[in-house]
């Protein structure tokens, strides 16, 4: 702990505006004329003549010079002084504290995304052909969940062959398994040490049932074309494919002596290392 | 990044200073003059908090009355007018007269302080501003005795604060009753765009040396936010009302389906300011919260830059999230998705604040004094609130839940469970700064609790009648519908809140007679304001501060190790 002071009187003056009526003569004058128009116009007028002599005083309260006043000042000794004297630090680098030592990196989740989003087309194209004798039924209901006009069409209509549903459904395909991806790679930090087991078969579990509990809600027209089981199929495919592709990715150091904040290369505060040989240290 | 050198330490304690108050207390006449005719930023920051603490005990009254009608089936407590006319001004009052000028009175008094300026970049602005809101507020309340409407006696707006066409036409609001409504906002429009103008000129212009824009406190930060906010909402309410009054006044059909208008168009208007509008008056609470979770934790905020570019990027977002107030009107199946979607995306840097905020308290030192238990609370209410937030961004399931008593408990989670607790804490935080004195803390945990308490019985158990399908706004209900019990803790609730709220405010005048004496920093916090005395001399600083990082009181404390070594 420590303090500074400022020892020595001394005085002076300060120039601040000067205060002033105008400011709420103006405002009330324009209340006024507002007021008018649901009472009488005659308050309209008052308030007229109220802004304009606001308006007036304002100008020649700052022009051409703006009027000040001096406030008299006395400067005095001041203590400005921490109540604790001693400064805690928080240590981070405990090892195995906060997290493992190595962990995979988070584009082997973005690549397991990748092949698990191609793999999990073959169930959904064999569901296709096994329950509706199309490929392009799985597609269309994909894509059309994202096309603005395809309510209450047929089964028949589902199972044809459009090119707005391909296109539709390649790009939210592609999208939803990059994210998944992304976000399955920035678990896997927190929980690295079984990827298959929670990409293959947690995740997709927990998945299919929040979707199963939601869907009659959010799409009750998508929930009663949905075939659960395949759905739970397809989706435990795309994260079997994708916890092996992340399970054979190489291992990284998690940087564990490193402070999240410098990890997530973000600035803060009393956390980045610096200077001194004190590091990764938090102060209180 | 930090400077390399510190500046004289003579300079630093140069710019602060303890100036003894000589001059004698005036007559009454003459005090009340001083402050008509100030420019000061604190005595006007004090005023239009003060004018919002009065506004939060005249809607609250109009809340416990609504509450009292819809306590018990098929009550006739109020007449069904009398009930409209207390919601439309209960909504409004806490909208435009007391979530507005608080957060306003906050940024006029701390924003100067902050950056270690003398006062707002236009003091008279600052003064107009402030009038033109009270005049607008006032009128507002005037229509009571004044406003001739369907009876030809005084009348107050009864259709509702978001005023929907066609209820608005002449055809369905004879008299002038919505027409006070109209410019009355408009009156107190004009004071908001002035405050907003006037702290983002202050905040770019006029914060003194070493501050850069990365060393600003995030408080200062997020009024720029809220500012730019304010000058992006307020006018497409303005030009709404403006085409109402030329509608009503001038047999204009803008809002006239009838006649090739269309009543649709001023539900856009509206939330095009209505939405932001939410966000302009929670990111005050946001920086309340900035400010004294990191002092009650003992560590700084965790993540300044990921807090700012949060902040902004709530403030980006909220412009595109509208029409989720509109799902029921029968949107396409894209615009359902995009406003859907585009509420979700909210959620990502709102996360981003909790998550920081959270990290900020983690293995902090963390004092539990009464700003600090309001803080505790706001971060689990605003979770909460913006969880079921989610939930309504949801189209279908708002399909099922638009006009119900499940949104108004969720924006009332919103707005008071995450911005009135917050602007609650802030003012124990900094009512030691702004009157010199502490508030008793026995009497600020006793409200605390209470409010909490009430807060929960309230709002927690509103959800359920609207989950039950209550719909919002009407008069009475019939016995048996399974909304009864509900209503009535709903109610219980309400009136202990009010219990809170009244001792929050005799807490609040009896410490500023009898509360301990405060000195200039009785937190132990590090952003200038806590560098004057309390209460701060008119010219806030005798010398221009020069600082060298985002805790310049933490540097001047701890000079062996400042946090200018590691920014």
């Amino acid at each position: 702990m420590s303090e500074q002071e400022n020892h020595g009187h001394h005085s002076d003056s300060i120039h601040l505006p000067a205060p002033t009526t105008w400011p709420v003569v103006l405002a009330f004058g324009l209340a006024l004329i507002f007021l008018g128009i649901v009472t009488n116009p005659a308050i309209s007028i008052l308030g007229g003549v109220l802004t304009v002599f606001g308006t007036v005083g304002w100008f020649r309260d700052v022009l051409p010079h703006e009027r000040h006043v001096d406030v008299e000042v006395e400067v005095m000794d001041l203590n400005i002084r921490s109540t604790r004297e001693r400064v805690a630090r928080m240590e981070l680098d405990k090892p195995g504290r906060y997290a493992p030592t190595e962990t995979y990196p988070i584009v082997s989740g973005i690549k397991g995304g990748i092949a698990g989003g191609f793999a999990m087309i073959i169930p959904a194209m064999i569901y296709g052909l096994i329950a509706q004798h199309s490929i392009w039924y799985p597609i269309n209901l994909m894509g059309g969940a994202g096309i603005a006009n395809w309510t209450d069409t047929s089964t028949a209509n589902i199972a044809a062959f459009h090119w707005q549903g391909l296109i539709a459904a390649s790009v939210i395909h592609a999208i939803t398994c990059l994210l998944v991806g992304l976000l399955y790679g920035a678990m896997l930090p927190m929980l690295p040490r079984h990827p298959i087991v929670l990409g293959g078969i947690l995740a997709p579990v927990l998945w299919t049932g929040l979707l199963h509990a939601v869907m009659n809600i959010v799409n009750p027209v998508f929930d009663q074309r949905i075939q659960w089981g395949w759905f739970l199929i397809s989706q435990v495919t795309f994260g079997l494919v994708a916890g092996w592709v992340v399970a054979h990715q190489s291992r990284i150091s998690a940087n564990r002596n490193l402070p999240l904040a410098v990890r997530m290369g973000i600035e803060s505060p009393g956390l980045m290392q610096h200077d001194h040989d004190e590091k990764s240290e938090d102060r209180h | 990044m930090a400077d390399s050198a510190l500046p004289a330490p003579g300079t630093i304690g140069g710019a602060i200073d303890v100036t003894p108050h000589h001059k004698a207390p005036g007559t009454f006449l003459e005090t009340l003059h001083s402050w008509v005719v100030t420019v000061d930023h604190k005595k006007l920051g004090i005023m239009y908090v003060l004018y919002a603490l009065v506004f939060l005990l005249v809607g609250g009254v109009e809340a416990l009355c609504i509450r009292i009608q819809l306590g018990r089936p098929e009550n006739h407590f109020l007449s069904p007018e009398v009930y409209n006319r207390f919601f439309t001004m209960h909504g409004t009052t806490m909208v435009f007269l007391m979530g507005m000028p608080m957060l306003v009175g906050f940024m006029n008094y701390l924003v100067p302080l902050m950056i270690g300026a003398r006062d707002m970049a236009f003091p008279r602005l600052n003064a107009f501003s402030f009038w033109m809101t009270a005049f607008g507020g006032l009128m507002l309340y005037y229509s009571f005795i004044g406003g001739s409407g369907l009876y030809a006696a005084g009348n107050a707006p009864d259709v509702g604060w978001f005023a929907y066409a066609p209820l608005t036409a002449r055809a369905f609001s004879p008299g002038h009753s919505t027409d006070y409504w109209t410019v009355s906002l408009l009156v107190s429009g004009v004071g908001t765009i002035g405050a907003a103008v006037n702290v983002i000129a202050t905040v770019f212009c006029m914060r003194c040396k070493g501050m850069t824009m990365m060393r600003l406190p995030l408080f200062a930060w997020l009024s720029v936010v809220t500012s730019a906010l304010i000058l992006m909402a307020i006018p497409p309410l303005t030009a709404a009302q403006v085409m109402l009054m030329i509608d009503r006044y001038l047999g204009g059909h803008f809002f006239d389906t009838l006649a090739g208008g269309s009543a649709l168009m001023w539900m856009h208007f509206f939330w095009i300011f209505g939405h932001p509008e939410v966000y302009i008056l929670v990111m005050p609470a946001f920086a309340v919260a900035n400010e004294v979770i990191p002092v009650f934790s003992r560590k700084p905020i965790f993540g300044y830059p990921a807090m700012v570019a949060a902040s902004v990027g709530i403030a980006f977002v909220s412009l595109g999230v509208w029409a989720h107030h509109m799902f029921t009107v029968g949107m396409t199946s894209v615009g359902n998705a995009f406003f859907a979607l585009s509420t979700m995306i909210v959620g990502i840097p709102t996360g981003i604040k909790i998550f920081n905020w959270l990290a900020t308290m983690w293995g902090g030192k963390i004092r539990f004094a009464t700003p600090m238990l309001y803080m505790t609370a706001f971060l689990f209410q605003f979770l909460m609130a913006g969880l079921t937030g989610i939930m309504l961004s949801v189209a279908p399931w708002n399909w099922q839940l638009h006009n119900s008593y499940f949104v108004v408990a969720h924006f009332h989670y919103v707005l008071v469970g995450a911005i009135l607790f917050a602007l609650m804490g802030g003012i124990c935080y900094w009512y030691p700064k702004v009157t010199g004195r502490m508030l008793d803390e026995k009497l600020g945990k006793w409200g605390f609790w209470l409010l909490v308490i009430g807060f929960h019985m309230t709002f927690d158990f509103m959800h359920i009648p609207g989950l039950l399908g209550m719909p919002r706004q009407i008069y009475t209900y019939e016995a048996g519908r399974g909304w009864d019990t509900w209503n009535l803790i709903v109610s219980i609730g309400a009136f202990v809140q009010a219990a809170a709220v009244l001792l929050f405010a005799y807490n609040l005048l009896v410490s500023y007679f009898r509360g301990e004496v405060a000195g200039n920093d009785p937190w132990d916090a590090w952003t200038l304001e806590w560098a004057t005395s309390s209460p701060p001399p008119e010219y806030n600083f005798v010398a221009d501060p020069v600082v060298t990082s985002r805790r310049p009181l933490w540097d001047m404390k701890h000079p062996e190790d400042p946090d200018w070594k590691y920014e």
